[in-house]
C-alpha cells in the first residue's frame, strides 16, 4: 500500500468535538490591534449609527489561530488524500499559483481602478483568453462568469439573445440529456427556456432517433457534455450537432468534463457555438471547499458581441476593456473572479504546449486503468471504453447484500480515500463514478482498486452492520432525519420547526 | 508537468490495457476531430523560468497606489492571520463538503459563518455564501418574487451601477418591471408609496453614494403593502451602523470583500446572503445545519438540500453549485479576530477619517455634495472631468476614486488611511483640478 488503502494512514484528527468560536468566547478578549486615530474627533450624527457594539466572538489570536488549525485537521483535502470523485476532476493544484496570487497588485488591485493602471491584470485575461480558446477551438471569451453554473446560465442567455434579434422568439426548447448535471435543467429554467430531456441508449450516448424526434422548430439549443456524465465520447457528436443546427439551434457545450480532451480534440471543431470551462476543474485551481471556481464562456466569432462584458481586447499599444454591442450584460459585479483565471494561467504557462497536448491523454490513461482493474472487483456500467471517468455499479450486490453505493462509499473514507461520485449520472442504478485524474501515480490506483475489493469482502461479511461504517473518523454517518425536522443553522438557541412548502 | 508516469509506470498500464501508445486510447475518436499537430501554444515553462514572467507581468501595474475607492470594495486592512490560516491547504484544497465525515472542519467553519452573519444582521437564517454582492441582489430579487408571486421591484438607484447591471441581466424584463427609484438629497424619500404589485424593495445601506438613513420605517411601510424588504450592506460598517434586522428588512446581502478576501481585482470575493426562517425554502445555495451522527455526537452536514440543483434540477431555487466558500473562511476568520471592538472601530476610525477628509476638501474650497448625511464614503465636484482627475492623480500615487459623473467623483476612506495620505491627496487634488 502506497498511499491511502491503510487505516493507519488516516490523515484525520478525530478527538472530543471541537467547540464553535462563540463557545471560546470570554469578555474583553480580542485579537485585533488598530492604530490610534490620528485625526481629530468630530461628533458623528446620523440616525443610522448603533448605540451598542456588534455581537461578536471575543478570542485571543492564539484561541483564534488553534481553532481554525484544529478544524483545518478534520478536513480531507486534494493536499491530504486522493479524491477519485468523478465529474469533479480533484487534480493536484500547483503551490506556485500561490505566489503568483499572492503579489501586490494581482492581489491588491480595486476592481475599479482604470485601464491605464492595470494593464498587468489585463494582460492576464488577455493571455488566458488566448489559451482558452486554442484548447476550446473557439473564437473569443469573457471571464465574467464565477463559477460553472454561472457560465451555463450565460451561455443559455446568449441564446436567447441571438433568437431574440434573429426574431427567433418561437425557439424556446433547450434539450438536456438525461445523464446531465442538475445545473443544466436549472441555468435553462433561470434563463426563462422549457427544458426538454433526451434519453440516453444502451451504450450510453444520447439516444440518436430520441433526439431527431424531440427536435422541431421550437428548438433553440441542446446543452451537453462530451465526453457525457458516464464518461464516454459521444461518437456521433457532428451527427448531433447537425441536426441542432439544421434546426436554426445552437449547441452549447458543458465543460465539466474538458479534462478528458484537452489536446486531443476540441468542441469548438464538433459543432459546438458555445463553450464555458470550469478553471476550478480542468485548469487546476483549488476547489476552496466549494469555490470560488471560475466558469469562462467562449464562443464562435458571430456570437462574440453578445457576450457578458466587459472584455479585455487588445489595441496596439494597450489593453482596454470593451463592451460587446448586443451583450446580455454583466454576470458579476466585475471582473468575474480575476485571482482564479491568473492561477490558471499560472497552471498553463508551466504545462505549455507539451503538457497541453498530453494532459487529456494522461487523464484518460488514469482512467481507462483503474477502470480496467476496479472492473475485476465490479461491474461497470456501459461496456465502452471510458474517456476521463467511468461508472461502475453495485446494482447486484444490492440484491444480494444489500450493499448500496452510499455504503462503499462510506467505507472508503475509512480507509483514506474519498468517496467515488454517487448515484450520479442519475440513470445509473447504485452508480459509482470514478475520475481519477491525471496527478495519481499508478500505485495510487492499484491501492484503490485493492481497498475497493476489501471493502467489497468485508461488506459481505455474515455479522456486517453497514450503518457502522466508517468507524475511524472524526464523526460516523450523520443521522439524516434530524435536520429536516429539527434544523439548527446557527448557533443561537432558533430552530427552524415545522417548515411549510 | 505534474503527471506522474515513468517510463516503468507506462509499460505496466499500456499491458494491463493491452496498447503501446497514448494514441491507441482514442480510436473510437473520430479522426476528423482529432489535433494532429496538437495544440498551438507557448512551450513549457518550469516553475523558476515562470517566476520573473509573472513578476515581470505584475510589474505592469501601477504600483503602490494609495487606494481612495471604495463602492462596495474596500481597502480594509487583512491580518495576516487572515490570510494564512484561511489558505491552510487542508481548507484551500478541499471539495464541497458532501461527505460529512471528513469535511467536518470546513462544515464547523461554515456553520460558525452562518452564524456570525446571523448574529451581526440579526436574521435568522444564512447560506454559506454566494458569488459576490451584485449577484446577491440579484438572488434575493428571485427570493421576493417566488416569495410573493408578483411582477414589480423597487430597488433604489443607490446603487453601484455594476450592480443595477447584473440586476438587469438577472432578473427576466419580460416578465418583471424593475422600477428605479432615484434618491432625494442622496437619501431615500421616506414618503415612497409601494403597491400591492410590488414583490421587493431593494435598499443600499449606506447608499452608493456614501449617505445613510434609518430605514425603518421605509421598511415598515414597504412590510405593510406585503413587499419583501432586502438590505445590501456594507460589512466593513455593520460594527457600527444600526443591523439590518433591526431596521425589519426581510433579507439581508453583502458584498462580503472587505471581511476576509483581499481586493482581488473583484474576485474571488463573497456574497452574503441572510434572511429570516419563513423564507428557508426558497433560499438560494447551500446552507448548513447541526446535526448528531451514529454514537449521538454533534456532526455537521450540509442541509435543507430538497432546495439544491442536484437534487431538485430545473425547479431548484437557484443554479448556484460552486459558490465562495474559502472567501467566507476569510469572512468568518476576519470576523473572529476583529471581535465587536475591532469591527466597531473599523467602521468608526473610517468616518472620523473621512469627516477629517471632507472638512479639508471643503476648507479648500471643494464642493463635497453630501457633507453632512455620508459617512466614509462621499461625492467630490471637480471642474476638470472626472476621468482626467483620477488619470492625473494616479500619476501622484492616488487611487482618487470611482468616476460618479462626468465632475463628480466617488471617494472612499477605511481605517488603514493616514492623516498624512489625507493631506497629501488633499494637496494632490488642488494641484491636479486647479492646473
Amino acid at each position: 500500500m502506497h498511499s491511502g488503502g491503510n487505516a493507519s494512514s488516516l490523515p484525520l484528527v478525530g478527538g472530543a468535538p471541537e467547540p464553535t468560536i462563540n463557545q471560546l468566547s470570554k469578555p474583553g478578549r480580542r485579537a485585533s490591534r488598530f492604530p490610534k486615530l490620528d485625526v481629530p474627533v468630530t461628533e458623528i450624527n446620523n440616525s443610522a449609527i448603533r448605540n451598542d457594539k456588534p455581537s461578536l466572538p471575543e478570542v485571543s489570536e492564539h484561541d483564534l489561530v488553534m481553532h481554525y488549525s484544529r478544524l483545518a485537521h478534520r478536513n480531507f483535502a486534494v493536499d491530504v488524500g486522493f479524491y477519485p470523485l468523478g465529474s469533479c476532476t480533484m487534480k493536484y493544484n500547483p503551490r506556485f499559483a500561490d505566489y503568483v496570487a499572492g503579489l501586490n497588485t494581482f492581489a491588491n488591485s480595486h476592481p475599479s481602478t482604470p485601464s491605464a493602471f492595470t494593464q498587468g491584470n489585463l494582460e492576464v485575461l488577455h493571455e488566458l483568453e488566448k489559451f482558452l480558446i486554442e484548447i476550446t477551438g473557439m473564437d473569443n471569451a469573457t471571464f465574467q462568469p464565477p463559477a460553472g453554473a454561472s457560465g451555463e446560465l450565460t451561455g443559455l442567455l446568449i441564446i436567447k439573445k441571438y433568437l431574440e434579434e434573429n426574431n427567433l422568439t418561437n425557439k424556446t426548447d433547450i434539450i438536456v440529456p438525461d445523464s446531465a448535471h442538475g445545473t443544466n435543467p436549472a441555468s435553462a429554467k433561470m434563463a426563462g427556456f422549457n427544458v426538454v430531456e433526451v434519453s440516453t441508449d444502451v451504450r450510453g450516448m444520447v439516444n440518436i432517433d430520441d433526439l431527431k424526434e424531440l427536435v422541431n422548430e421550437n428548438t433553440a439549443g441542446l446543452m451537453l457534455t462530451n465526453p457525457n456524465t458516464g464518461g464516454l465520447f459521444e461518437e456521433n457528436i457532428m451527427e448531433i450537432s447537425n441536426i441542432i443546427h439544421e434546426n436554426g439551434g445552437l449547441v452549447y457545450y458543458d465543460g465539466a468534463n474538458l479534462n478528458a480532451i484537452v489536446g486531443v480534440c476540441r468542441p469548438g471543431d464538433m459543432g459546438f457555438d458555445i463553450v464555458h470551462s470550469n478553471l476550478h476543474k480542468t485548469f487546476a485551481t483549488p476547489h476552496g471547499g466549494g469555490g470560488p471556481g471560475s466558469g469562462p464562456v467562449a464562443v464562435k466569432a458571430f456570437l462574440k458581441e453578445y457576450l457578458p462584458g466587459p472584455i479585455v481586447e487588445k489595441n496596439e499599444n494597450s489593453y482596454e476593456w470593451y463592451m460587446p454591442k448586443l451583450s446580455i450584460g454583466r454576470m458579476h459585479g466585475y471582473h468575474g473572479n480575476f485571482l482564479v483565471a491568473l492561477r490558471a494561467l499560472v497552471y498553463m504557462k508551466l504545462l505549455g504546449k507539451e503538457g497541453l497536448d498530453t494532459l487529456g491523454s494522461y487523464a484518460v490513461l488514469n482512467a481507462r486503468y483503474l477502470s480496467s482493474v476496479i472492473s475485476k472487483v465490479i461491474p461497470l456500467a456501459y461496456n465502452e471504453p471510458c474517456m476521463h471517468e467511468f461508472v461502475a455499479t453495485v446494482k447486484d450486490l444490492k440484491k444480494s447484500h444489500k450493499i448500496k453505493a452510499y455504503d462503499v462509499g462510506k467505507a472508503l473514507l475509512d480507509k483514506g480515500f474519498h468517496s467515488p461520485t454517487i448515484y450520479f449520472p442519475l440513470i445509473v442504478e447504485e452508480a459509482l463514478m470514478f475520475e481519477p485524474t491525471e496527478t495519481q501515480t499508478v500505485d495510487t490506483l492499484d491501492d484503490l482498486a485493492e481497498t475497493l475489493k476489501a471493502i467489497i469482502d468485508e461488506l459481505q461479511g455474515d455479522d456486517i452492520s453497514l450503518e457502522e461504517y466508517p468507524k475511524n473518523l472524526p464523526v460516523g454517518r450523520p443521522n439524516e432525519l434530524i435536520p429536516a425536522k429539527h434544523l439548527t443553522v446557527n448557533w443561537g438557541d432558533f430552530e427552524l420547526l415545522e417548515l411549510t412548502e | 508537468m505534474f503527471v506522474p508516469h515513468s517510463e516503468i509506470d507506462l509499460k505496466k498500464m499500456f499491458e494491463e490495457l493491452s496498447i503501446s501508445s497514448l494514441d491507441d486510447l482514442f480510436t473510437h475518436i473520430p479522426e476528423t476531430l482529432k489535433l494532429n499537430d496538437g495544440l498551438n501554444v507557448p512551450p513549457s515553462l518550469s516553475e523558476l523560468e515562470s517566476i520573473s514572467d509573472f513578476e515581470n507581468l505584475e510589474s505592469k501595474n501601477t504600483q503602490n497606489l494609495i487606494c481612495f475607492a471604495g463602492g462596495g470594495h474596500y481597502d480594509v486592512y487583512l491580518p495576516q492571520t487572515v490570510k494564512s490560516l484561511t489558505m491552510r491547504p487542508e481548507f484551500m484544497t478541499s471539495y464541497t463538503p458532501y461527505q460529512a465525515e471528513i469535511s467536518q472542519g470546513i462544515l464547523q467553519v461554515l456553520f460558525e459563518y452562518q452564524s456570525l452573519i446571523c448574529d451581526l444582521t440579526d436574521m435568522e437564517l444564512a447560506n454559506a455564501s454566494l458569488y459576490d454582492g451584485a449577484t446577491s441582489v440579484a438572488e434575493a430579487i428571485s427570493v421576493a418574487i417566488n416569495k410573493t408571486k408578483r411582477d414589480n421591484v423597487v430597488i433604489s438607484n443607490g446603487f453601484n451601477p455594476n450592480t443595477k447591471e447584473v440586476v438587469n441581466t438577472l432578473v427576466d424584463r419580460n416578465k418583471f418591471n424593475i422600477n428605479y427609484v432615484d434618491l432625494v438629497d442622496y437619501l431615500f424619500p421616506e414618503d415612497y408609496v409601494f403597491s400591492q404589485d410590488d414583490a421587493a424593495f431593494v435598499v443600499s445601506l449606506p447608499h452608493y453614494e456614501g449617505s445613510a438613513q434609518d430605514l425603518t420605517s421605509i421598511v415598515h411601510n414597504a412590510k405593510a403593502a406585503g413587499v419583501i424588504t432586502i438590505c445590501y450592506a456594507d460589512p466593513s460598517m455593520l460594527g457600527i451602523l444600526k443591523s439590518p434586522g433591526s431596521m425589519g428588512f426581510d433579507i439581508v446581502v453583502a458584498e462580503g470583500q472587505s471581511m476576509g478576501s483581499p481586493l482581488s481585482f473583484g474576485g474571488p470575493t463573497v456574497g452574503w446572503f441572510a434572511t429570516r426562517k419563513e423564507l428557508a425554502r426558497l433560499v438560494p445555495g447551500r446552507i448548513i445545519g447541526e446535526s448528531r451522527d451514529s454514537n449521538n455526537t454533534k456532526t455537521y452536514v450540509m442541509t435543507l438540500r430538497a432546495r439544491e440543483q442536484d437534487i431538485r434540477r430545473e425547479k431548484a431555487s437557484s443554479n448556484i453549485c460552486t459558490n465562495q466558500t474559502l472567501n467566507a473562511v476569510g469572512s468568518t476568520i476576519h470576523l473572529s479576530w476583529l471581535g465587536p471592538e475591532g469591527l466597531y472601530e473599523i467602521g468608526y476610525q473610517a468616518i472620523q477619517k473621512a469627516s477629517y477628509m471632507k472638512q479639508s476638501l471643503t476648507d479648500n474650497n471643494f464642493n463635497v455634495l453630501n457633507h453632512t448625511s455620508s459617512l466614509r464614503e462621499f461625492l467630490v465636484e471637480t471642474k476638470k472631468s472626472a476621468e482626467e482627475v483620477i488619470l492625473e492623480m494616479g500619476s501622484k500615487g492616488f487611487l482618487a476614486g470611482i468616476k460618479y459623473d462626468d465632475n463628480q467623483i466617488l471617494v472612499a476612506v477605511t481605517e488603514k488611511r493616514t492623516k498624512a495620505q489625507i493631506d497629501n491627496y488633499v494637496e494632490s487634488l488642488m494641484e491636479v483640478d486647479n492646473a
